[in-house]
């Protein structure tokens, strides 16, 4: 569940190509769940309280499961997003609930609350390489099915615990007095996602709808930011300060969403350092950030609910910044691309018929893609049986190919901009946090 | 090393990383990596060494795309994109709003402002340029956007008909 949105992020292309809709309405399938799991987390904990954790995440998990079915059979935008909303309600209790279950598991509630930041970083990172695996794989209702057995897995030992409370009532017992949330820390906590949804999903949609990668490319190429979140978990234990680990993993996902934003060039490895540093960056804030909210304070599930609501208000804020100033940028830079590497066209020396037969097919080409960013080689096809004028037309194609990568590449830059100053803001409260030491 | 020090160490190491990427991908050119700029249609741009009919046609229809386009506020390359085929041409009125009597008029601006830049590339003479004024000031849409589409052989046929005129014509001049 903690790994949702992120594992959504590679289906969204997907989506948003089979249910024929807009880069802003898909984006709303993300937006939903989060903004739901934002609202719902704490009341859910309240009630996994009251109900007790077992039962609360019972429910939750089958709430879960169903809501995920629904999603995997929708055929029309407002329903998956329906079902994503119910799916939320159900991921935020059993989330919740499984908080305050795991430190009896685990045997205290620092190790519970470090599993549990772990998890919410590690999960982040590697759901876009799962995503774009199962999308390419199957299919993107693949990546809702899946979640299915996996939930209902989760559920059979959950159900025993859910038992023991019925059987013994400890639930009245263990009602305790609920302390007021960190603020400071789930403030940055809210301001880093919103930083970190930007990267996957710009990046996501960068690769697959800018350049034209396949989701499994782009889920292998993604697959470089859980990697670096491991090498960032190690460099957690050598530091134990709470507010350093998370000033330097917010000033590394804000420099590594810098480099997004200033990319010199259409290449996949230009992207690379700037993930490493997101990664590292993420698994350093993240952890430190939910054990700082999560510290001394009890109950846990209350506390993880702030988190839980924390991380996901920054997801839902992160998509709603950046999601129009990209969208907008995305079809002026298109035209712009398109008009440049018709100038070059213009502008060459190829016969004029060939140069109608040209401006016909690229035509054709951007009516055939519908305002989204065009393969122009297609265009170009069958190439001309003269060898110097092959060669000139050859020429022709990557330079408009090359204004086309310009464009697209171009057209993230100010959303990147965007998350990379949300992030640098997580700086402030994280400053003003002094007491935060764990 | 204390817990001190590797704190600073890990806050300053992140801050380095951080503006070296920044800075190594400034200097790469990653704040000018963007579309090259179209010229400006209305701005006057001067022939290439015009010699030979294809590359005189060549000229003559870029002109004719230029004052076109800049008639209706929009940029050469959108317009010949528009001109390429009737359902691009549909489309581009409907989205720039231009009817046919618009369009018409803006074409035929065009194709005087490249007689206009042909005369004075001394590309056309102005013998001939005079008498395909008359003729381009009222041609109807859909010949204007054919001739822009295929200029080389409106100045072929021009050279043809009016070739024999202009020497007897020619005899006459001073």
């Amino acid at each position: 569940m903690l790994a949702d949105s992120s594992i959504v992020v590679l289906a969204l292309p997907q989506i948003y190509r089979e249910l024929d809709t807009s880069v802003a309405g898909v984006t709303w399938v993300l937006i939903s769940f989060n903004l739901v799991m934002a609202l719902a987390a704490v009341p859910a904990a309240h009630l996994a309280r009251r109900v007790g954790p077992g039962r609360a995440a019972a429910v939750g998990l089958a709430v879960f499961a169903g809501a995920s079915l629904a999603c995997a059979v929708s055929d029309q935008l407002s329903t998956l997003i329906a079902a994503r909303c119910v799916q939320a309600l159900g991921g935020a209790a059993a989330v919740t609930a499984v908080l305050e279950l795991l430190p009896a598991t685990v045997g205290s509630e620092r190790r519970a609350t470090a599993i549990w930041a772990t998890a919410g970083a590690t999960g982040a990172a590697l759901g876009p390489a799962a995503g774009g695996l199962l999308t390419e794989l199957v299919s993107w209702q693949s990546i809702f099915l899946i979640q299915l057995p996996i939930a209902l897995a989760a559920a059979a030992p959950i159900l025993a615990v859910a038992k023991h409370e019925a059987a013994t009532g400890v639930l009245s017992a263990e009602l305790r007095q609920t302390g007021r949330p960190h603020l400071l820390a789930n403030l940055a906590l809210a301001l880093v996602s919103a930083a970190i949804a930007g990267a996957l999903f710009l990046l996501v949609l960068l690769l697959i709808e800018g350049w034209r990668l396949s989701p499994i490319g782009a889920a292998i190429v993604v697959s470089v930011m859980p990697l670096s979140a491991l090498l960032g978990s190690r460099l957690d234990r050598l530091v134990a300060s709470a507010r350093a680990r998370a000033a330097a993993g917010a000033i590394l996902v804000s420099g590594g969403l810098g480099g997004l934003a200033l990319l010199p060039k259409a290449e996949v490895a230009l992207t690379l350092p700037p993930q490493v540093m997101v990664g590292i960056g993420l698994a350093l804030v993240l952890s430190a950030l939910t054990e700082t909210a999560l510290s001394g304070r009890s109950p846990q599930a209350i506390h993880g609910g702030w988190t839980i609501s924390a991380r996901h208000a920054g997801v839902v804020i992160g998509l709603l910044a950046v999601t129009p100033i990209f969208t907008h940028d995305i079809a002026q830079q298109r035209q712009d691309a398109i008009d440049a590497g018709t100038a070059v066209i213009l502008d060459s020396r190829v016969p004029p018929l060939l140069k109608l037969d040209l401006a016909q097919k690229i035509e054709s080409r951007l009516d055939d893609e519908k305002g989204k960013v065009p393969t122009i080689g297609p265009a170009f096809e069958p190439l001309p049986d003269d060898p110097a004028e092959r060669d000139e037309v050859v020429q022709l194609r990557d330079e408009l190919q090359e204004q086309l990568n310009r464009g697209a590449t171009h057209a993230f830059s100010p959303s990147f901009g965007l998350a990379a100053l949300i992030g640098l803001l997580s700086l402030i409260p994280i400053a003003m946090a002094r007491r935060v030491e764990l | 090393m204390g817990e001190a020090v590797r704190s600073r160490v890990l806050v300053g190491g992140a801050l380095v990383a951080a503006v070296v990427l920044v800075g190594v991908y400034l200097a790469a050119g990653g704040s000018s990596y963007t579309p090259e700029k179209t010229q400006d249609p209305c701005k006057h741009r001067a022939w290439r060494s015009p010699e030979g009919l294809q590359e005189i046609a060549q000229q003559f229809t870029l002109s004719a795309l230029d004052g076109a386009a800049c008639q209706l506020g929009v940029s050469r390359e959108t317009l010949a994109r528009a001109l390429a085929t009737p359902e691009g041409r549909e489309r581009f009125m409907e989205r720039y709003e231009i009817g046919d009597a618009r369009l018409a008029r803006a074409v035929r601006a065009g194709l005087l402002r490249a007689v206009d830049d042909a005369e004075e590339a001394g590309a056309l003479n102005p013998l001939l340029a005079a008498p395909l004024r008359e003729t381009l000031r009222n041609i109807p849409l859909d010949q204007a956007i054919e001739l822009i589409n295929n200029a080389e052989s409106l100045l072929d046929n021009v050279q043809g008909f009016l070739g024999p005129a202009q020497s007897f014509l020619e005899q006459f001049l001073p």
